[in-house]
């Protein structure tokens, strides 16, 4: 067994990577890229240099980065300006966004293929579930972004109220995981095997995913606010 | 919510340590002290210190000596595969792969509704579960369900506990939608 290779992989995510290496590493963070809009580069160039051409700060980037490459990942906040707090929401905007246009209609599509081939009363029944557990994640999201929204506007008059970002997504995750339950186990034998593994490996995706995204509120968002006020 | 105390009792310092630091980052736990036998904890556990035992599975033996236990929720830290006899000794196992969520999530769940020690091996419902199954999924409270069966709304809570843990399903809409799946209830009856 090569050592130095283990001992790479356990380094922390450095400015001086190579985009390249970055995503060879953690080829979950480039769905960061896809959120964020960001180009990927030609040739071969480092974090630091990537993010100073985006206007991102390589600190943050990495922060999310380690976070879609780890979910256990906890960030260093204190090395972590209050200053960038505008960009933390714009990228869990970016990140609403995401969901809301991208991973829940696809997983939604998925679902859809299976319905077809169940009975009415079952496809009906999943259905509601999918499209309530949908109407539910965007709902959360849009009084996130109202409260998000007034973090902003009221940190500096000092009376933020964070208590939005101490709730866990417990209630999503809980959805997530009922719907993969129900696919796995509660469909007719005729619903076909290979469509219930690909809409069940899109449910864990999107789970997976919102786990991370909660992680940036919980460990990322919450601390700046708390340090932007303490200053205050 | 009062803050529980919780004891963990691990032999690797690395899982102990682990463990310590995400609990007491919840809003639900404190940490009260690290052991490293079930021996060491008792004499807290009597002096009304603990609320909550963390412990390694590979303590069952020293935990089914201990009769101080029985009154307290203990919850087991997975660190290799066991038999499914040994894990339904603990109310509630952890894995060293969880997320903090899902170690936070367990200890709230044990926290509202310890389940029983020695849940049955079979993933099939009882009767009794299936009753309850098709009132939760008709909306009814655990204190009317309770009143239906003519049971204690904490052997409902219980039953409730064994449902989640068979079928996967949480969310009492996820519930409902398992009734209807699986034919326990008509859809007209909700």
């Amino acid at each position: 067994m090569n050592k130095s290779i283990n001992r790479a992989y356990l380094a922390p995510l450095s400015p001086q990577m190579k985009i390249f290496e970055l995503v060879e590493r953690a080829p979950s963070v480039l769905s960061i890229f896809s959120r964020l809009d960001i180009r990927l580069p030609f040739g071969d160039i480092s974090v630091a240099e990537m993010c100073e051409r985006e206007g991102y700060t390589t600190e943050l980037f990495l922060a999310l980065c380690s976070i879609h490459a780890s979910e256990g990942f906890r960030p260093d906040t204190e090395a972590l300006s209050e200053d960038i707090l505008p960009e933390v929401i714009s990228y869990l905007r970016a990140s609403h966004r995401y969901y809301a246009e991208k991973m829940l209609p696809h997983t939604s599509e998925h679902l859809q293929e299976i319905l077809e081939h169940c009975d009415a009363l079952s496809r009906s029944m999943l259905r509601r579930f999918y499209d309530d557990y949908m109407e539910y994640i965007v709902n959360h999201f849009l009084e996130e972004e109202e409260h998000l929204f007034s973090i902003i506007d009221s940190a500096s008059t000092g009376k933020a109220d964070l208590s939005i970002l101490d709730v866990p997504h417990a209630d999503i995750d809980d959805r997530s995981n009922d719907i993969a339950s129900l696919i796995f186990k509660s469909l007719p034998e005729d619903a076909p095997t290979k469509l219930r593994i690909v809409t069940l490996e899109h449910i864990y995706a999107l789970r997976d995913d919102l786990r991370r995204h909660n992680s940036v509120e919980r460990y990322i968002l919450k601390p700046l606010v708390d340090k932007y006020l303490q200053k205050k | 919510m009062k803050r529980q105390r919780v004891a963990i009792v691990e032999i690797a310092p690395v899982i102990a340590e682990g463990m310590a630091t995400i609990l007491g980052r919840t809003a639900s736990a404190e940490v009260v002290g690290i052991y490293r036998s079930i021996g060491e904890v008792i004499p807290h556990i009597a002096a009304g210190r603990v609320d909550i035992v963390f412990a390694s599975v590979a303590l069952y033996r020293q935990l089914e000596e201990c009769s101080e236990l029985d009154d307290i929720a203990v919850v087991g830290i997975q660190s290799a595969l066991y038999g499914e006899d040994i894990l339904r000794r603990f109310n509630a196992i952890v894995t060293i792969h969880f997320s903090a969520e899902d170690i936070e999530r367990t200890l709230n769940d044990t926290i509202t509704a310890p389940a029983e020690r020695s849940y049955s091996d079979s993933h099939e419902l009882s009767e009794r579960e299936r009753d309850v199954l098709i009132l939760v999924a008709r909306g009814l409270t655990n204190k009317e369900i309770a009143s239906e069966l003519n049971i204690s709304p904490h052997t409902v809570i219980s039953h409730r506990k064994n449902i989640v843990h068979k079928t996967g399903i949480r969310s009492v809409a996820g519930l409902t939608v398992y009734a209807v799946l699986n034919k326990l209830i008509d859809s007209e009856q909700l």
